[in-house]
């Protein structure tokens, strides 16, 4: 391959100069917008000592290697790419959290451990996210910095405008031409004053594995371009973001502590309040009459006996009195089991099934009904003049509830009552296994 | 993103037992899903600090069974996004740049005033900038004065250079290098380098005062 062959490659490949330009060369079809210092030959280039990147341009060369592209020959079709590009965007919408996580974090530790001791302008060179992810990304993550820069001035980064940095600049010299970021050419930092900014930070994000690496580094621009920082974070996949406030920035142990104090903060002891409504089946045709809906207030207290709350118990009382009809009196035990996972959720709804006893003692007009036998006049009568039949009975129930945050939920659940089991006042809603469940019954409890 | 915790009983059992929390592909799992996955082993007593609320904690008597828990995660990059060379060389880019920084300090500790540079030769551009700052970020925290400096060469350099076999042609670039001052008496270049576009390690090269060495 001739010299003028590498250069038509150089040409494509340099529309902004980066450090490490061999891999530029290597590939410049493909990703002609990436890195690569671009340096022009100058006349009679075989005397000319221009500065060309020696093993860009050995790789370039391509079968000294055994290099090939491979890849870059793949033939996708227009829909596989489309569906390449959704899934860059999926992908890009998951990790975008976690990057924001990470400069947060960069931030944090600089408002701690400030870089200057006095406000310094940084230029912010580049901000490159995961190979295979889109330049919206990186558009998002450097607006995300800059906002918690400037939400955060006692890290004492000044970001500064340097077009002559960023800007593609032609630089001739005595010994070549070149064409490049500013950034990157000794010459043209020499020449770069102090209002336009001294250091350059550059940050770059990684996705490794089931980690996301964020490297930064501040380098001094002087034409020997010392790096004087670095630093480097990682968070995992599994890891949830923790969304910051920007202008509250916190560590991630502080933030952990937060979920965990989150977590346990609200003990193992629980006092629901509860109103439930109890309605009795009816026997069908010919039968006896059903006892009316009972609405109960309930209330006492719900042990856990792990901070997961994936099983809880729970003992109540409650009464229940409408005028003229009845009072009554209810003791309650309950067992909850979590059904949807193994810890409760801080931000999903929980699913809990439970088992339970009461006990129950009922008086007045509208409890006539709680007999086996079917009523006739003369006891609905002799009820309604006095204070009417005092009952007690116990029942079981099995239901579900449903649970937000653990601070208010409902539920619905079946209750059998075996001393009225053969009642012909009441029917059954359901039988399971020979069992009949004369009550159905609804709640809405808070927990406090 | 996502957790994917395997079981906190003894993996093995739970797994034998219902085939329902294995990762391993199976009736209910799909080959791809499973090849997204990176597992790890762990015991109750790191699991429940690593992951509070999703595995319990051993219990503090009674416990004559060790119980493990194996937690998997969902690679952040679904397989086949980007090139698998690429894929393979940026998932263990932070232990290939570290182990190539230590071995530089800890072999070359005279080298320790010098100003490191460093340079990449690896085919996809983007994968290259990614190993470079890996590779500086490392060789600062080793204790090492980095700088962002490119060295050049010489267009008549180049000609006689990339017609000679690898073997040769990185010592005589180092050798040009040092001669023509684009690298110093005081300056030490670190080139991490793919000889191959199939190979999923890199190699290291250090150029002192003109000479080449291999690290790896």
């Amino acid at each position: 391959m001739t010299s003028s062959g590498h250069y038509a490659r150089l040409r494509l490949a340099a529309r902004y100069s980066r450090p490490h330009s061999a891999s530029v060369l290597a590939r410049p079809a493909l990703d002609p917008g990436t890195a690569g210092a671009l340096e022009r030959a100058p006349a009679g280039a075989n005397a000319g000592a221009a500065p060309l990147h020696l093993f860009g341009l050995l790789l370039a060369t391509g079968g000294w290697f055994g290099i090939n592209e491979a890849h870059a020959a793949d033939p996708l079709r227009d829909v596989q790419l489309a569906e390449v590009d959704a899934l860059r965007g999926k992908v890009a919408d998951q990790v975008h959290l976690a990057a924001f996580d990470l400069i947060d974090e960069l931030v944090y530790g600089w408002t701690n451990e400030p870089l200057f001791e006095s406000p310094t302008p940084v230029v912010l060179a580049g901000v490159t996210v995961p190979v295979g992810l889109g330049t919206g990304l990186e558009a998002q993550l450097e607006d995300h910095l800059v906002s918690v820069l400037t939400q955060n001035p006692t890290t004492n980064v000044q970001l500064v405008h340097c077009p002559a940095c960023t800007a593609v600049v032609v630089h001739s010299g005595p010994e070549a031409t070149l064409i490049s970021r500013g950034i990157d050419d000794p010459a043209v930092l020499a020449e770069l004053g102090a209002a336009t900014g001294k250091n350059a930070l550059f940050i770059d994000i990684e996705a490794e594995g089931t980690w996301l690496v964020l490297r930064a580094r501040v380098t001094r621009l002087t034409p020997d371009l010392p790096i004087v920082w670095s630093h480097t974070i990682a968070t995992s996949s599994s890891v949830p973001s923790l969304l910051r406030e920007p202008d509250a920035l916190k560590s991630a142990a502080e933030a952990r502590q937060e979920y965990l104090d989150a977590l346990r903060g609200r003990g193992r002891v629980f006092i629901p309040a509860r109103l439930a409504i109890r309605s009795y089946k009816g026997p069908g045709d010919g039968g006896g009459v059903p006892p009316p809906p009972f609405l109960w207030l309930e209330s006492g207290v719900e042990l856990s006996p792990t901070d997961s709350r994936a099983w809880t118990s729970s003992l109540l009382v409650g009464y229940t009195f409408i005028p003229q009809a009845y009072q009554g009196l209810l003791g309650h035990v309950r067992i909850d089991r979590l059904v949807t996972g193994r810890t409760r959720s801080l931000t999903h709804p929980d699913l809990y099934a439970f088992f339970g006893g009461s006990v129950i003692t009922v008086w007045g007009p509208a409890t006539a009904s709680f007999q086996d036998e079917i009523l006739n006049a003369d006891q609905l009568l002799a009820a309604a003049a006095g204070d009417g039949p005092r009952t007690s009975f116990g029942a079981l129930q099995v239901g579900v509830d449903l649970r937000v945050g653990n601070r208010i939920g409902i539920s619905s659940f079946l209750e059998t009552i075996p001393d009225l089991a053969n009642s012909q006042n009441l029917g059954d809603y359901v039988r399971v296994f020979g069992v009949g469940f004369q009550s159905l019954g609804t709640e809405v409890t808070f927990w406090f | 993103m996502s957790l994917f915790i395997d079981s906190d009983a003894p993996a093995q059992f739970e797994a034998a037992l219902f085939n329902l929390n294995d990762p391993a592909p199976g009736a209910l799992r799909r080959k791809g899903w499973s090849n997204n996955l990176e597992c790890e082993r762990l015991d109750a007593r790191t699991g429940s600090r690593r992951y509070p609320g999703e595995i319990r904690a051993p219990a503090s008597r009674g416990g004559d069974v060790e119980s493990y828990t194996v937690v998997c995660e969902e690679r952040l990059l679904r397989p086949g996004l980007r090139d698998p060379v690429d894929d393979a060389l940026l998932s263990e880019l932070e232990p290939m740049t570290t182990a190539l920084a230590e071995t530089s300090a800890s072999r070359y500790p005279e080298l320790g005033a010098s100003t490191w540079l460093v340079e990449v030769f690896v085919a996809n551009p983007q994968v290259a900038t990614k190993v470079s700052f890996a590779t500086k970020n490392a060789l600062m925290e080793s204790g090492l004065q980095v700088s962002d400096r490119t060295p050049t060469l010489g267009v008549g350099d180049l000609e006689v250079i990339t017609r000679m076999q690898p073997e040769d042609a990185y010592p005589t670039a180092c050798v040009r290098w040092f001669a023509t001052g684009s690298l110093g008496p005081n300056d030490a270049l670190l080139a991490v380098i793919s000889l191959d576009p199939r190979e999923t390690i890199l190699h290291g090269g250090l150029c002192v005062a003109g000479r080449w060495a291999w690290l790896q």
